[in-house]
This record gives C-alpha cells, sequence and structure tokens, in this order.
C-alpha cells in the first residue's frame, strides 16, 4: 500500500463517511427526509444516481434525504460522496469496509448497519466482515493503551517517500 | 513524554526478546530498539501474547490483504486520533 495517492483517497473516504454518519446518527430522528418523488425534479435525478449506485431498489440513505432540503447541496454532497467511494486507485470494496471500520470505531449506528449492507451486496463473505471486525477491535485497544501510556510514534519515519506529484504539480527535482 | 519508562530490550528475559525478534519480522524493519508497543506488551506476557496472537490472526492475509488491513487500523488509529 506504497504511494501517497491510495491514502489521499483513504483519507476522503474517512472523511466523507463521518460526514454521512454525524447527520444521519444526528438528525435523522429530528429531520423528516424529502420523500422520492415530493421533492423537485433535480432531487428526484440525484436519487436516481444513488439508488444506481448502491444497487437499484432501496430506500434512499437518510444523510441524502436530510441534504435533499437544499437539491443543490444535495448535488455537490452526493458527488463527493460518489467520487470518494467509486473504484479509483483503492477499491470500492476497501473502500466500503473502511467506511465500516470508522464507523464501528465512530459507535455510528446508522454507518455501521449501512456499510455492513453494502460490504455484503459487494461480495464480501462473513469471514471478511470478521477481519475487519478483528482489526478494528484490536487497534481500538493498541490506541487506548498508546494513549494511556502516551507513548511516542516509532514508526513514523519508517515508510518511503511518494515524490510522484501532486496532480497539476510537477516533478521534485 | 510516556507515562512509564520503557525498558531497553536488552532489559526484558529472553523469552520477550525472542518476541521482539519476531516482531521485528512481522514489521519487516530493523528498529533502534523493539518498538514501544512490542515492549509494553512483553511487560505482562500473559496479556500481551494472547493480544498479540489475536491482533496477528486479524491481520494476516484472508478476503483481505495485509497492506489493505493496515489501511483499516490507520483509519482506525486516525479517528481515534491516535498519534502513536
Amino acid at each position: 500500500m506504497t504511494g501517497d495517492a491510495l491514502w489521499y483517497e483513504a483519507a476522503m473516504v474517512v472523511g466523507i463517511t463521518n460526514a454521512l454518519n454525524v447527520v444521519a446518527d444526528g438528525l435523522g430522528a429530528l429531520m423528516i427526509p424529502v420523500k422520492p418523488g415530493a421533492g423537485p425534479a433535480e432531487v428526484g435525478v440525484v436519487y436516481d444516481d444513488i439508488r444506481a449506485f448502491y444497487g437499484g431498489s432501496g430506500e434512499i440513505p437518510t444523510p441524502f434525504g436530510v441534504a435533499a432540503q437544499d437539491p443543490g447541496y444535495l448535488g455537490d454532497l452526493w458527488a463527493a460522496v460518489k467520487r470518494a467511494f467509486t473504484d479509483n486507485q483503492l477499491s470500492r470494496r476497501l473502500k466500503t469496509s473502511l467506511a465500516f471500520a470508522v464507523s464501528l470505531t465512530t459507535r455510528s449506528a446508522f454507518g455501521t448497519a449501512f456499510h455492513l449492507t453494502e460490504m455484503r451486496r459487494l461480495g464480501v463473505g462473513q469471514g471478511g466482515i470478521m477481519e475487519i471486525v478483528g482489526v478494528t477491535q484490536m487497534f481500538s485497544s493498541y490506541t487506548k493503551i498508546a494513549d494511556t501510556l502516551q507513548l511516542e510514534p516509532d514508526m513514523g519515519d519508517i515508510a518511503p517517500v511518494d515524490q510522484t506529484p501532486a496532480p497539476g504539480g510537477s516533478p521534485r527535482a | 513524554m510516556p507515562t512509564v519508562r520503557l525498558r531497553d530490550g536488552a532489559e526484558y528475559p529472553e523469552p520477550a526478546r525472542r518476541a521482539f525478534e519476531l516482531s521485528k519480522q512481522w514489521f519487516s524493519y530493523d528498529f533502534p530498539q523493539p518498538a514501544a508497543m512490542s515492549r509494553v506488551m512483553a511487560w505482562d506476557p500473559h496479556f500481551g501474547g494472547p493480544h498479540g496472537r489475536a491482533m496477528k490472526r486479524a491481520m494476516a492475509p484472508g478476503e483481505f490483504s495485509r497492506g489493505e488491513k493496515e489501511m483499516v487500523a490507520a483509519a482506525v488509529s486516525g479517528v481515534n486520533a491516535c498519534d502513536y
């Protein structure tokens, strides 16, 4: 897993996953989502794309239904989510698994259930799910042990430096 | 600063030093001292032993590669706001 591009992609998945989770878990019971067919046409177009991305026929996930109260905001939010989770240098399967791990770690009821369902839909078996649960659980232990003892990183400098230019940038001398 | 004085690897008994060698192989990196977490876990082998085995089992290649799992571990550590 070398090269910065992989880590940029992972970071964007983690960020946008948290963004969806905070709205779904925090506001899902307090704000009424825009029902399919109830909003303006541009909401319907985005909803169709959301359904297609998540396998066709399911309900619109809560954070998008809430965001649809501002159709322009929904469009941009969805574009970012779709970009983050689309196969790129990291597979959608791994990105969804990252989102599941992050949701489980942050105790997001919405995100944990949503991404678990997505993992299964994308073909991750029970063994694979338990692998991600195991990694999440063990590193939720290591991190708290490290924090309690205020350990200082001893691995921060061992990763190779990626000199690949950023998009639009020039190679480093 | 750590809240405990981490012992040098040489201060640990022989079984722990053997575990440090295995840890070095696991990370494929020759640390000047065993990784801090390895030395913490070696403090109580009755905890660190099974904890380490569970970690290695969880991190072993399966449906996901070791590299993919390291990325998941990094993400979990990140959202736990753990600098280590």
